[in-house]
């Protein structure tokens, strides 16, 4: 049997706060709202959504953090909100950022206060911090004191704490933001490396290129809701196909946009402005039309710009947002 | 796969270790728990110079409750709050080891530097002004010295909840820091007080305790009308209730934690 490494059912989650003077109004937000995702052994799953997507909100409660408000999650077999005891063991989490480091005693004393919490044998505390801090590359830097630390020398210390105690299954939230494009690569990198270590991976991102690099299967979260999930190319085909026309011109009839519609193939068709021109994104699943195609169809307009690019992850991910709204 | 055994004992150690470190890490607690105890102690032996051949004891167990207090009770309610400060509050609930643990080792650590503080106290005021009489029963004074300084961290564990919940839990622990020194009868006996402010006195366990000190270095000291026993069971038995609340309110912060999500923020 090969059970998932994580499921959610019916995830729901509200927060309610209150404000005014007297704090006598009260607010109630929907954070999530009936989630549903299933993440395979061994697999690297992202979750992408805009900024109050719920992503954060989903990864606490698949991490023990958070309390879901209805819906029933479980992490290897094991429900979150029951028995968190039996979860956090075998799972890691790194949130990233400036904070969550004792930043006055130095990354190898972080590591062993995390790695005594964690219950890690005492013979094997020493050589595991060793393995993890030349894994994530701070082995120069393990006595220095975290506040002397970089950006990006942070966000590593949150790795390797992440995965001090041998987790089956990692939460990385966001753990390329605000890193310098070396920095994120290395992330990247050791997260690959992790993925073949038979680690799962849940994985936010704000950056598409980094989940359309690392991800065997992206869901998209908006309005606290699963758009879709499935590969990049399932994904591509989910909103229009893989190939993607951009057309700059002025002054688009609405006659001429109607026959681009009945082109074969041209599933979707996106009209914007584009500074003081118009740009049309047409989305194509079949390889039968060519730019000469478009070009004959919008014959009579003299700067006409068409260009061919393949359909982006960041493509899918805004249509399926703005689907989602 | 390792097999990982989380230990509550081997947690509270790493915290206290921690502790330490981030205490040596930090001149700034150098003021409160180094500096401020020979301030009290000299301006405690002022205040009482000519009170009696025991003021000197009562200068050190004066100035030497009220260098605790800062250094305890404030180190313990921090605990939870530098955790929130620093954010790591919610790495450290991910791991398996119960909270409490982690903040226990904290208030160990405050109770040793506290007593810390009470020991430089009594240096201070024996170089200024030499030697106190010598106590009746020494091994009973230090044992229940030390009993005294957990009753401080059995209020301070307490406090630390609060930081969980509020992010002004400092400010209120700041502003009742003088009425606590007043109410609990670190420097002078609460029965000067007036009578309405006995029950709150009688509320916090360092009042008992210290005046169970009283009575074991001062002979003749006449405090409490009960008498030395009876002070002695009210300090076990409010600094019971006290720890009683701190455990039960920190199942209810961990349940708090789970239910707010709003910890990150500081």
């Amino acid at each position: 049997m090969n059970e998932a490494a994580i499921e959610a059912h019916g995830i729901g989650r509200v927060f309610e706060s209150r404000k005014g003077f007297l704090m006598q109004e009260r607010v109630r937000t929907v954070a999530l709202d009936g989630v549903e995702l299933s993440v395979r052994p061994g697999e690297l799953f992202g979750l992408l959504g805009p900024n109050g997507a719920g992503k954060t909100t989903l990864t606490k409660i698949l991490s023990t953090l958070l309390l879901p408000t209805r819906g029933q999650a479980k992490v290897l077999g094991v429900d979150v909100a029951r028995n968190p005891e039996l979860v956090r063991p075998r799972i890691g989490l790194v949130l990233g950022g400036e904070r969550g480091l004792y930043n006055r005693v130095s990354a190898r004393e972080n590591l062993r206060y995390f790695a005594d919490l964690f219950g890690i044998p005492v013979e094997r505390r020493e050589p595991r911090i060793v393995e993890v801090l030349a894994r994530v590359g701070l082995t120069d830097s393990a006595d220095r004191r975290v506040e002397e630390f970089s950006r990006g020398m942070k966000q590593k210390l949150h790795l390797a704490r992440g995965i001090l105690h041998w987790p089956q299954v990692l939460f990385l939230d966001e753990p390329t933001i605000g890193l310098d494009p070396r920095s994120a690569r290395e992330t990247r990198k050791l997260v690959r490396g992790l993925v073949s270590d038979g680690v799962t991976i849940f994985l936010t991102t704000h950056y598409m290129f980094e989940a359309e690099e690392l991800c065997h299967r992206i869901a998209v979260l908006g309005h606290g809701k699963i758009i879709a999930t499935d590969t990049v190319a399932a994904l591509r085909q989910l909103v229009g196909g893989d190939r993607t026309f951009e057309v700059e011109g002025y002054g688009f009839e609405d006659a001429e946009l109607a026959q681009l519609r009945r082109l074969p193939g041209v599933s979707k068709i996106v009209s914007e402005e584009f500074g003081p021109r118009l740009r049309l994104t047409l989305r194509v699943r079949t390889r039968e039309i060519v730019p000469e195609d478009i070009r004959g169809v919008l014959l009579n307009h003299a700067e006409l710009s068409v260009r061919e690019r393949g359909t982006s992850l960041e493509d899918v991910y805004l249509d399926l947002v703005e689907e989602g709204t | 796969m390792i097999e990982l055994s989380v230990s509550r004992a081997r947690s509270t150690l790493a915290s206290l270790r921690l502790a330490v470190l981030m205490f040596l890490a930090d001149p700034q607690w150098l003021i409160p728990s180094m500096i401020a105890p020979v301030i009290f102690g000299l301006v405690a032996f002022e205040i009482f110079r000519g009170s009696g051949p025991y003021f000197v004891v009562y200068a050190i167990l004066g100035a030497g409750m009220m260098s605790m207090w800062g250094q305890t009770l404030y180190g313990s309610g921090w605990a939870t709050g530098q955790d929130r400060e620093f954010g790591t509050l919610e790495p450290t609930l991910q791991a398996p080891t119960p909270y409490l643990y982690v903040v226990l080792g904290r208030v160990i650590w405050n109770v040793l530097s506290g007593l810390i503080g009470g020991l430089i106290v009594y240096l201070v005021v024996i170089l200024a002004y030499g030697r106190p009489p010598p106590l009746v029963d020494p091994w009973a004074f230090a044992g229940l010295f030390v009993f005294v300084v957990l009753t401080l961290a059995a209020v301070g564990v307490v406090f630390a909840a609060f930081y969980v919940y509020t992010r002004y839990a400092g400010f209120i622990q700041n502003v009742g820091e003088f009425a606590f020194y007043v109410g609990t009868g670190c420097m002078f006996p609460v029965v000067l007080l007036p009578f309405w402010t006995s029950p709150f006195s009688l509320f916090f366990p360092p009042t008992w305790a210290l005046d169970a000190l009283r009575y074991l270095a001062i002979p003749g000291y006449a405090g409490f009308s009960w008498g030395f026993g009876i002070d002695l069971l009210g300090a076990v038995g409010t600094t019971a209730v006290y720890l009683a609340v701190a455990g039960s309110v920190f199942q209810q912060v961990q349940r708090h934690v789970l239910e707010s999500g709003d910890l990150q923020e500081y």
